[in-house]
């Protein structure tokens, strides 16, 4: 099982692989900048972990875990 | 161009997307107020505003913010719908309004704009913002790599609103933009990058502490804390002013017009109607202003991280807060705020429990019954629980709502948190006018309407001979100052036994059987019939009902009050009607009822349906009954009961 945007640690960042599926939220989830290459990085999450708080292109991006979790990273060591 | 075509103003669509900065741009570009504009088929409306660039004439249209040109939510449908020209209008120029804070993913969307095949122009906002987070942008170089006019906007200060006039007035009939699809947006914006060291910024900062885990929770509940506190001690002296000229206008045109049927129904019917609209505005604009200040600040999307995952367990999403709270002044701007959330189940589960949120209406009841039963300190306790039942049957609600009718679907969140920045007094202005405005037009018609039909069920059919009797009355009371209140209370007295024996008492008596588990006397039966289109004709009409009791008891005494007049109320055998537990039945009825008819209206207008307002009529009348009565039944069973 590949590593998703989920299992990112506060702090870390990975760069993205691929969205899984093709419905309208992994669409969604494209056109917010989690296209392939794009480098993301964990902020925080609130309470509980969920929803996450993502640092990418510049911008910030609340992201539940649920659909954090369809977003997966290429391999490597988390920078 | 033609000389007809001339004549016709020139159409810009305003597009983005959400945060990108386009309803200050707007202001700037136009510096007139806008006008609200439904969009004919949907309940969506648009901002749009006339302006004049050169002599020729635009006019400006604001459309909600989208990230791609597939739609997630109505509000987007409606943008998309509109740059398709598949609206009524069809834009002659698209003005893309881009933040230069976060170039990469606002140049994908402008990619998905070259794609409609029309003039564009890119207005560039938040220069100063991509400066401060370490990441300067090189405008000129950014013009000529995507090869579109260009110009650089600041949202605050408005600079560069006219060069951006005169580029969209140049770009209508050109050509449309050629698609650059070999583009890369991210390669793009890291290419017109100008040196900048990314640092940690004042948005980083605040966020630790806004957005802990556990301080962020509380520091949101002090803020909620302050925005109600504020509503409602803040308007008070403006309502108090709006009663005031009520009170005014009555007296004036009641010296005016002859006594009769036309006076009660300009005085009691029309004024009062017009003065119970009006004095919802105060809060409403209140309310609506700190909305918008937490939302142009960017706190209010805070407050939907923190709050998704509470908010989820019931069904809803951590969007479904801003529709919630708007619906504490009132529930109509809370029911139009809902269609910022993307699914429709989402969003009509929202709409549907709004109505239970304690509304502005029901604190004036709450307040004469507090006041008349219980002690302060008792009073400010079942004040608190009296907020607290709305949100917690809501939650029921919405749940069995959700694993029913609603099953399934859920929106994902997918939210920019936007960067802090000081909100625009000018923003704040215009969405107060706009939701005030909305309030005037679409819920005072049914509140006047609904008022003004009140008013004949309870003046008709008029007992000529009675009004005779007490004319006669009256007129035996010797003319002398200390004699008005004797005659004051006679007119009273007519007051109370016309009322008794109007359509509107006959109706009440009639469905009695049904209010008298809750512990209702047919007096309370009619003021809560009375105020089914609208809750706030409880008091007035609760009021004349009851100076029926003390009348007789002792006519020098001076003029009670309501409070005074519900405490020592009692039927015509002399037994009292009301206590306590009479009270907290009829204020928990008033709490969880649908006892608003413009309500009803807007929920009919944003689902499309007479479904929804119906179901939400139904189980909010049944909620309130079962409520009422258990509470009158059990403190019966314990002998608190009359």
């Amino acid at each position: 099982m590949p590593r998703s945007l989920a299992d990112l640690k506060a702090g870390q960042s990975g760069i993205v692989l691929r969205v899984v599926g093709d419905d309208t939220i992994a669409q969604r989830l494209l056109d917010q900048g989690l296209w392939p290459g794009a480098e993301v990085k964990r902020v925080l999450h609130a309470l509980g972990g969920d929803p996450i708080l993502f640092a990418l292109h510049g911008y910030r991006l609340a992201v539940r875990r649920e659909e954090a979790a369809r977003v997966q990273l290429e391999d490597g060591v988390p920078a | 161009m033609t000389g007809l075509a001339k004549l016709k103003p020139v159409v810009v669509a305003l597009v983005g997307r959400p945060n990108s900065g386009k309803t200050s741009l707007l202001m700037h570009l136009t510096g007139s107020p806008q006008r609200p504009v439904n969009f004919p088929g949907t309940s969506v409306e648009r901002a749009e505003s006339m302006t004049r660039g050169g002599g020729v004439a635009m006019r400006i249209v604001d459309l909600p913010g989208i990230v791609s040109l597939q739609p997630g939510s109505r509000d987007e449908q409606v943008t998309i719908d509109y740059l398709r020209g598949h609206a009524d209008v069809v834009p002659d120029v698209l003005c893309a309004v881009l933040d230069a804070g976060k170039l990469a993913i606002e140049l994908r969307l402008l990619q998905r704009l070259r794609e409609l095949q029309r003039p564009l122009v890119v207005a560039l906002t938040k220069v100063d913002v991509a400066a401060r987070e370490g990441r300067p942008v090189d405008a000129a170089q950014l013009q000529r790599a995507i090869g579109l006019p260009l110009v650089v906007v600041d949202g605050f200060t408005g600079a560069g609103s006219n060069d951006l006039r005169d580029a969209l007035l140049a770009a209508v009939a050109t050509a449309p933009p050629e698609l650059r699809t070999s583009l890369d947006p991210v390669q793009l914006a890291a290419e017109v990058r100008l040196p900048g060291r990314t640092t940690i910024t004042a948005t980083d900062r605040l966020d630790r502490a806004l957005l802990h885990p556990v301080l962020g929770p509380l520091v949101l509940a002090f803020v909620m804390l302050f925005v109600f506190q504020l509503v409602f001690t803040a308007a008070e002296p403006f309502v108090a002013v709006v009663e005031h000229a009520q009170d005014w206008l009555s007296s004036i045109l009641r010296d005016a017009l002859p006594a009769g049927a036309l006076q009660s129904f300009v005085v009691d019917g029309l004024v009062h109607g017009l003065g119970s609209i009006f004095v919802f505005v105060p809060q409403i604009a209140l309310l609506t202003g700190l909305v918008a200040l937490l939302e142009s600040s960017g706190y209010m999307a805070r407050a939907v991280f923190l709050l998704d995952r509470m908010l989820r367990k019931f069904g809803l999403t951590g969007r479904s807060f801003v529709p919630l709270t708007s619906s504490f002044a009132c529930a109509i701007p809370g029911i139009l705020a809902s269609r910022i959330l993307s699914d429709e189940r989402d969003r009509i589960a929202t709409i549907v429990v709004a109505p239970l949120m304690s509304c502005s209406a029901r604190l004036p009841v709450y307040v004469v019954l507090l006041a008349a039963f219980f002690e302060p300190f008792t009073a400010g306790f079942l004040l608190f629980l009296l907020y607290l039942i709305g949100p917690i049957f809501a939650a029921i609600v919405a749940v069995l709502l959700r694993r029913t009718k609603l099953r399934g679907g859920q929106s994902p969140l997918l939210m920019e948190m936007p960067v802090y920045q000081r909100p625009s007094l000018r923003v704040m202005a215009r969405m107060v006018r706009s939701s005030v405005g909305q309030f005037l037009t679409a819920a005072g018609t049914v509140i006047l309407c609904a008022t003004v039909a009140v008013w004949a069920l309870s003046y008709f059919p008029r007992d000529a001979a009675l009004h005779e009797d007490f004319e006669a009355r009256i007129a035996a009371v010797p003319e002398s100052p200390e004699q008005e209140s004797q005659r004051e209370r006679l007119r009273s007295e007519e007051r109370a036994q016309l009322l008794e024996q109007s359509y509107l008492a006959s109706i009440g008596k009639a469905i009695q059987p049904a209010f008298a588990p809750m512990g209702f006397d047919w007096r309370h039966t009619v003021g809560v019939l009375a105020a089914f289109p609208a809750r706030e004709l409880v008091l007035p009409t609760l009021a004349v009902l009851h100076r029926l009791g003390d009348v007789e008891a002792d006519p020098d005494a001076p003029d009670p009050g309501l409070t005074e007049a519900l405490r020592h109320a009692t039927d015509s055998r002399g037994r009292p009607t009301m206590n306590w537990l009479v009270a907290l039945s009829m204020m928990a009825f008033f709490a969880l009822c649908s006892q608003c008819a413009s309500t009803l209206a807007a929920i009919k207008r944003e689902t499309h349906s007479w479904k929804w307002p119906l179901f939400t009529f139904g189980y909010m009348t049944a909620l309130a009954w079962i409520v009422a009565t258990a509470i009158y039944q059990i403190g019966s069973l314990m002998g608190y009961g009359l």
